[in-house]
């Protein structure tokens, strides 16, 4: 088997918390830190630390505001991180392949 | 990595996206529920002989309100069937996405069938401004959804527009039967069989 697709894969992405933080936001435009946080059953620090990892390689934004005065974060995909992250999968898809040839 | 391991990975990105996204599995039934209601709809109207302004208008208001509350009871159930939140963000987003198209569509609905329902062109002017609204709906709740629902929302945009445009250039009135048996082509026609063709590549990807 061509080792190449495993080699290219996004060591950023390719970690299962931050893999589905990435899936989550691929299917939302925006998410607050409580829906991530119920969803993955994630705890506060645990979701930070990925989430920080994942803003210092540019693949999303998080942005701070109030909601009835309350602070209210949210996450998005930033166009660099749906692009590596529609890249990810392209990879994954390319090694299911492969192995079926 | 192996390939086991990449398929489950993708797997579980696919459970994740869809987990968020609960209106996604309700979809195809949604769709077939509508997609019924509308041609038995078109069926019963024009058996009924509903054939004038405020009737016409007020039984197919009627069945949108129907088929509202049976798409919110079928996504409800799917959302307790799968023990996940209902009014999940990215059902929030689709609901803020369809209700302007959907809320116009009410307002028009009324205005017409009470205030110009005695004009000539009432017959096919209703049904092809819901057509046109509906469409615009879908439209805009296809930058949620997988597939298809944007096509489906330009097919009864492109529908309407030319319905619109060959009933000016044959300046012509349309029947009620013939305007319930419009509201039954798009409504139950389109609907129906978008449900069946998302419910058999839903099946089919699942398998996979």
């Amino acid at each position: 088997m061509n080792p190449e697709p495993f080699l290219k894969l996004d060591r950023t992405i390719h970690e299962k918390g931050r893999m589905a933080i990435m899936s989550l936001l691929a299917a939302n435009t925006e998410l607050s830190f409580t829906e991530m946080k119920q969803t993955l059953g994630m705890t506060d620090g645990n979701l930070s630390v990925h989430l920080r990892t994942l803003q210092e390689a540019g693949y999303i934004s998080i942005s701070k505001t109030f909601q009835d005065r309350k602070p209210l974060t949210t996450c998005s995909l930033t166009a660099n991180g749906r692009k590596a992250f529609a890249n990810y999968i392209d990879l994954l898809e390319q090694i299911v392949r492969e192995s079926r040839k | 990595m192996d390939a086991d391991s990449a398929n489950q990975a993708l797997q579980v990105i696919r459970t994740l996206m869809e987990r968020s996204a609960i209106y996604r599995r309700a979809l195809s039934p949604i769709m077939i529920f509508l997609g019924i209601l509308g041609l038995v709809g078109s069926v019963i109207g024009a058996g009924l002989q509903i054939q004038s302004a405020v009737p016409f208008g007020l039984y197919w208001m009627a069945l949108s309100f129907l088929g509202v509350i049976g798409a919110f009871l079928l996504a409800r159930r799917q959302a307790i069937k799968d023990r996940e939140q209902f009014w999940s963000p990215a059902t929030k987003r689709v609901a803020q996405a369809v209700l302007p198209s959907l809320f116009v569509g009410a307002v028009v609905g009324f205005i017409f069938t009470f205030a110009l329902g005695n004009q000539l062109s009432f017959s096919w002017a209703l049904p092809v401004t819901w057509i046109l609204l509906y469409g615009c709906a879908l439209h805009a709740a296809g930058f949620f959804t997988p597939r298809g629902i944007r096509l489906l929302g330009w097919l009864f945009i492109l529908g309407g527009c030319s319905l619109t445009l060959s009933s000016l250039a044959v300046n012509v009135r349309l029947a009620y039967t013939q305007s319930h048996l419009i509201m039954g082509i798009f409504f139950g026609g389109l609907q129906l069989a978008y449900g069946i063709y998302v419910h058999f590549t839903d099946s089919s990807s699942e398998r996979a």
